[in-house]
């Protein structure tokens, strides 16, 4: 039985009434000229994003987000991309078991990591909250560079690299000249998902936080217990014009919906 | 030792499985060979193992004099046209071809590429992505691309067999036509007897890893020894003789309408110039050619044929 039209509409409308319903109500109750955040908007105004800009503790946990997602996700690329080469490209040993290394990231729920981090690595050595951070992001964002980097190398013919060998380069300069200019889409691909995903992180960086060391995203949520006016509103519509503003350019630019 | 390329009891392994047993041959200078068998015969890996593509488990490779078995590719002088062309889908047609000279920091770049260029055709493209070029046109990039480098041997894998009748009459003439103005030493592999005699100047035959037999083209094609060989080129009907060896004929060899033996019809293939019969006969199954234009015979028809012995090869092999 082909199920009817009318049916298919309604479930295709309910679901996009789900995703971008709760968007629109946090846009919505960020314009509101009150002061409590409250849905409908009690009159408009943009007055709660101007007061985003004025908090201090905004600024410093966007400026730590902005460097974890930045430097967390080139380093699990600098990582990611010679691991995905030899997945790729070599029958290795274990090569499942890497796979699943890599993703394990992806299955471990985050809180358990973030605190798994904070019992046995920051409190035990001392090593800093900052780092602690750092080092759970460019892990959480391995699996994706792996995997977008390892398909995009597998769309490009072996042979192609074997015609530069003989064409008289050696294997690393094959990769810088050949390889990397092909898969130069994966990698950016993988980039945009890996700071998006960096960015949005919430679970890991739960319990990674300390005095003056937050994630934006967990500043928000303190800063809720505390204030509960609309600029955290305002601040996420802020950051999800942001992803939408960076996914675009990237789909514009990139195709970026090839390589995800 | 006067061989360009020797091969001294090349063997080749994947892991433990060996693909090519001490394998030995030799090229002259300027020679264009053809190394021909059926899939999974090794000639792609012996191929690859001249090209440095892969390493030898024992074995010699000489290039020119030179033992080449442990080099890098790009130190051997070779060039290889891949069968899936393997441009760079990045790179124009003018920077592929440009990219064995760019790597070597060879002087006149510009000037030796459009040279090229115009020997295989394709001037007027050097500006566009080769996934915008026909298949045609991708290898003739391949091939300039591997020829403006000047290289001592030229490595083609199965250079025809992507090619319409038409293409590859014109690449055929593109071959050898580089074979007499460079002179370059030319290795193509190829699983097509046909496309190894219309372009070979010498055939080595494998199976298995070894060689069967080598020899000029006409030579092969007039004078298989063994069975493997008269099949590969046609000698459809292999029958024991009567002093117990083999003798193998072409289809075209044999006699119908009449003769001592009789069988039926029990199909007909239509190549042009000749109708082709399978005949059911005590003898096993005959396949005999007769001229188009004469009567044809209908399919069960009971037919008289004839195996002249004076138009057998004998086969020294099974």
């Amino acid at each position: 039985m082909k199920p009817s039209s009318t049916a298919t509409g309604t479930i295709i409308g309910l679901t996009l009434v789900f995703l971008i319903g709760p968007f629109i109500v946090i846009i919505l109750a960020a314009l509101t000229a009150g002061n409590n955040l409250a849905f409908p908007p009690d009159g408009l105004s943009l007055k709660w994003f101007i007061k985003v800009f004025t908090v201090e503790s905004f600024r410093i946990s966007f400026l730590i987000s902005m460097f974890l997602a930045v430097f967390g996700t080139l380093t699990a690329l600098i990582v990611g991309v010679p691991a995905a080469y030899a997945i790729a490209r070599y029958d290795i040993p274990g090569a499942g078991a890497i796979q699943l290394a890599v993703s394990s990231p992806l299955i471990v729920p985050g809180i358990i990591v973030g605190l798994a981090l904070l019992r046995y690595l920051v409190i035990p050595t001392g090593f800093t909250i900052m780092a602690a951070l750092f080092l759970a992001h460019a892990a959480l964002i391995l699996p994706y560079a792996v995997r977008v980097v390892t398909s995009s190398l597998q769309n490009l013919r072996v042979d192609v690299e074997e015609a530069a060998l003989i064409l008289g380069c050696s294997r690393l300069g094959s990769f810088f000249r050949v390889v990397f200019p092909n898969i130069r889409g994966g990698i950016l691909a993988a980039f945009i998902l890996g700071f998006v995903t960096s960015f949005n992180q919430v679970p890991v960086s739960l319990f990674l936080s300390g005095p003056g060391v937050r994630t934006l995203p967990i500043d928000m949520l303190a800063y809720m217990e505390t204030t509960y006016d609309p600029s955290v509103a305002a601040l996420a519509c802020l950051l999800a014009i942001m992803s939408v503003g960076i996914v675009f350019l990237a789909e514009r630019f990139l195709g970026f919906s090839r390589y995800v | 030792m006067s061989d360009f390329v020797s091969v001294d009891k090349l063997t080749l392994a994947y892991g433990d499985a060996v693909a090519v047993p001490e394998l030995s041959f030799g090229i002259g200078k300027g020679e264009l060979i053809a190394l021909l068998g059926p899939s999974g015969c090794g000639k792609t890996t012996t191929m690859r193992a001249i090209a440095g593509l892969m390493t030898p488990k024992s074995g010699t490779i000489r290039i020119d004099g030179r033992d080449v078995t442990r080099l890098a590719p790009s130190l051997r002088e070779v060039g290889l046209v891949f069968q899936s062309y393997a441009l760079f889908p990045h790179l124009t047609v003018f920077e592929n071809v440009a990219f064995g000279l760019k790597m070597r920091k060879a002087p006149n770049i510009r000037e030796r590429v459009m040279a090229g260029l115009d020997s295989v055709g394709l001037r007027d493209f050097a500006n566009r992505l080769t996934p915008d070029l026909s298949g045609g046109q991708q290898q003739r990039v391949s091939l300039a691309r591997s020829l403006v480098v000047e290289p001592k041997v030229l490595l083609l894998d199965e250079p025809l067999s992507n090619l319409d009748a038409r293409l590859r009459l014109e690449m055929q003439m593109v071959l050898k036509d580089i074979q007499k103005t460079t002179g370059v030493t030319m290795i193509f592999v190829t699983h097509d007897q046909s496309e190894a005699l219309a372009l070979a100047d010498r055939i080595v035959l494998m199976k298995d890893g070894r060689i069967v037999q080598s020899g000029l083209a006409e030579e092969m094609y007039s004078a298989p020894r063994s069975r493997f060989a008269a099949d590969f080129f046609g000698f459809e009907n292999i029958l024991p003789g009567r002093d117990g060896g083999l003798l193998a004929w072409r289809p075209t060899a044999i006699r119908l309408g009449d003769g001592p033996h009789e069988g039926t019809i029990r199909g007909m293939s239509f190549g042009g110039d000749y109708r082709t019969y399978v005949i059911d006969s005590t003898l096993g199954e005959i396949k005999g050619s007769v001229r188009a234009g004469l009567p044809a015979f209908g399919e069960g028809e009971k037919v008289r044929f004839d195996l002249p012995e004076g138009e057998a090869v004998r086969l020294e092999a099974a």
